[in-house]
This record gives C-alpha cells, structure tokens and sequence, in this order.
C-alpha cells in the first residue's frame, strides 16, 4: 500500500529558499512599479536611486565580458542569479539555513546553468558550429575527442552547482561544531568572526564567483 | 616495515566489525582533506602574482582583484572535492 502525499516535510533549507524568493520577488515588483512611474525629468531620490545605481553597475560590468546581443539577451537572468545568491548566501545572519547547503538547491543551480548555456549555443553559435567544436579541431582524433568533450559539456555547470554546495555547507558544519563546543558566552564572541567570515566574505565572493563564471561561459558560448 | 603494516591491516580485516569500518572511514576522511595542499599552493601562487601585477601596475587593481578571486575560487575546486568526500565519509 502506498501512501500519497501531496508535500513531503520540506527541509529548513527550502523553507529558507521560499522566504528569500518571496521577499524578492515582492521587493522587485515594488521597485518595478516605481520605476515605470518615475518623472524622467527630476533625479531619482532614496532606495530607488540606489537600485538604479546596481543595476547600472551591474550592466556595465557585463557589456565589458559578453557581446552586445547576448548581453542583451541573458542580462536579466545573470542578474536575478547575483541578487538572489548574495541574499541566499548572507541569509543565515537572519538565523535561517543557509539555502545553498542542501544539495538539492545547489544542484538545482547547476541544471539551470547547464539549459542556460544550451540555449546560448543553440541560439548564438547554431548546431553546425557546436557540433564542429565538439569533434575538435583535428577531424581524425574525432572519435577520442568526442567523449571527451561531451563529459566536459556536464562537468561545467556540475562543478559550479557542487562548489557553491560545499562552500556554503563548509561554513554551516564548521560554525555548527564551534557553536556546539563553546559556551553560549563564547559562542556570541565566535560567532562574530565566525559569520563575518563564512557568510558575508565566503558568501558574496561565491556568489559574485558564480555569477563570474556564468557570464564568461556564456561569452564563450556564444563567440567561438 | 612496509610488510609489518600489511599485517596488522590483514590481522585487522580478519577481525572485521562495525567499529573497524567506522574507524577506516574517519582515518580515510582525514587522509581525503590532505588534498588541501594544492589548492592551498594553488592559491598562494595566484595571490603572489596578482600583488606584482598591482605593484608593476597600480592603476589596474580593480580588474586585477576581479581576476583573481575568479581564478582562485576555480583553483579551489579540487580541495572542495576532497572536502565534499570527507564529510560523506564522516556521515557514513
């Protein structure tokens, strides 16, 4: 007899990942709305001036990796990645589960990357081409070069998910046990170090890494 | 000396239980992280010639700090792995 289930317990990691969702999705459309109704005439004031700022920022440093059509293109989604890992990364501040600790969400991040940089060479490079990179450039090695690249098609976007998995998970087990042999007294005092170094400095810099190799890999993607 | 550590190990596997399997487990796990040496020469030579970069050429920093937490964070990818095996074998 088999037991139908509609949701499972979800695991704290999940929960987490729904809130930090929810809470951007909502600070988004906000800041959309605004956007839409700002007076091109007068200069933006407050946190809209700074979320103009960002997104300035962020689409310069992209034009100077990926070419113009692309970038316009994939500048969306390499966006949504960057905001959302920095938050996701820096959540366990809050007191809730660092998302990026499950394997389960980390490798999610992987299967997005690998469809991501599908769609960038099917759209921007065409099958002949990619098929023509995948033998290789000496055509009568084709046939050691083929298995060789095709691993290398999976292990990309494999080893972006797992990296961002193990780092997130490294931090989460070596606070966890320093919480676990200290006093609480002392742990306040760890904890200090502790989270300024494996959440906000390891955080953000896998997050910002993450978005790094997105962008490169899809400039190669889409040259070649 | 090679062939007495042999026998202990064979004198161990005959008296096989739960214990030895967990303790072969743990030392497996502290023999996976050793894989930290590269990674940790890796990353030592990237940051070394990234401060001579920023010395030979000051007015580059930014791009050169950029380049090099992308190439280090890639550097490190191999240590993570053996990370990864060592908490797999000590949940096991």
């Amino acid at each position: 007899m088999i037991k139908f289930t509609f949701f499972e317990n979800l695991s704290p990691q999940v929960i987490s990942t729904l809130i930090v969702v929810t809470f951007l999705a909502i600070v988004f459309i906000i800041v959309g709305l605004k956007v839409k109704k700002l007076d091109p005439h007068k200069m933006p004031k407050g946190f809209l001036l700074f979320c103009i700022l960002v997104v300035e920022a962020f689409n310069k440093m992209v034009k100077s990796y990926v070419q113009e059509k692309p970038y316009r293109f994939f500048a969306p989604y390499l966006f949504t990645i960057i905001v959302f890992l920095a938050f996701a990364n820096t959540i366990s501040l809050f007191g809730l589960n660092a998302p990026l600790s499950n394997l389960g969400v980390a490798l999610s991040f992987s299967v997005m990357t690998f469809f991501v940089l599908k769609i960038a060479e099917f759209k921007y490079l065409g099958v002949i081409k990619k098929v023509d990179g995948l033998l290789g450039p000496v055509k009568p090695m084709a046939i050691l070069m083929l298995p060789i690249n095709l691993v290398g098609e999976i292990a990309t976007p494999f080893s972006m998910g797992l990296r961002l998995f193990v780092n997130l998970m490294g931090g989460a087990v070596i606070a966890t046990m320093v919480y676990a042999a200290l006093h609480w007294t002392l742990g306040i005092i760890a904890g200090l170090f502790l989270h300024a170094i494996f959440d906000i400095f390891f955080g953000l810099i896998q997050a910002f890494v993450f978005f790094m190799l997105t962008t490169v890999n899809i400039s190669m993607a889409t040259d070649a | 000396m090679f062939g007495m550590i042999f026998d202990s190990v064979l004198r161990f596997a005959t008296e096989y239980n739960q214990y030895f399997s967990s303790g072969m487990a743990y030392l497996g796990a502290g023999v996976a992280v050793v894989a930290g040496l590269g990674p940790g020469i890796g990353q030592g030579f990237a940051a070394g010639k990234a401060a001579e970069a920023v010395g030979r050429q000051p007015e580059a920093q930014g791009k050169i700090l950029v380049t090099t937490l992308v190439t280090q964070a890639v550097a490190e990818t191999t240590g993570l792995y053996a990370l990864l095996v060592a908490f797999i074998l000590i949940g096991k």
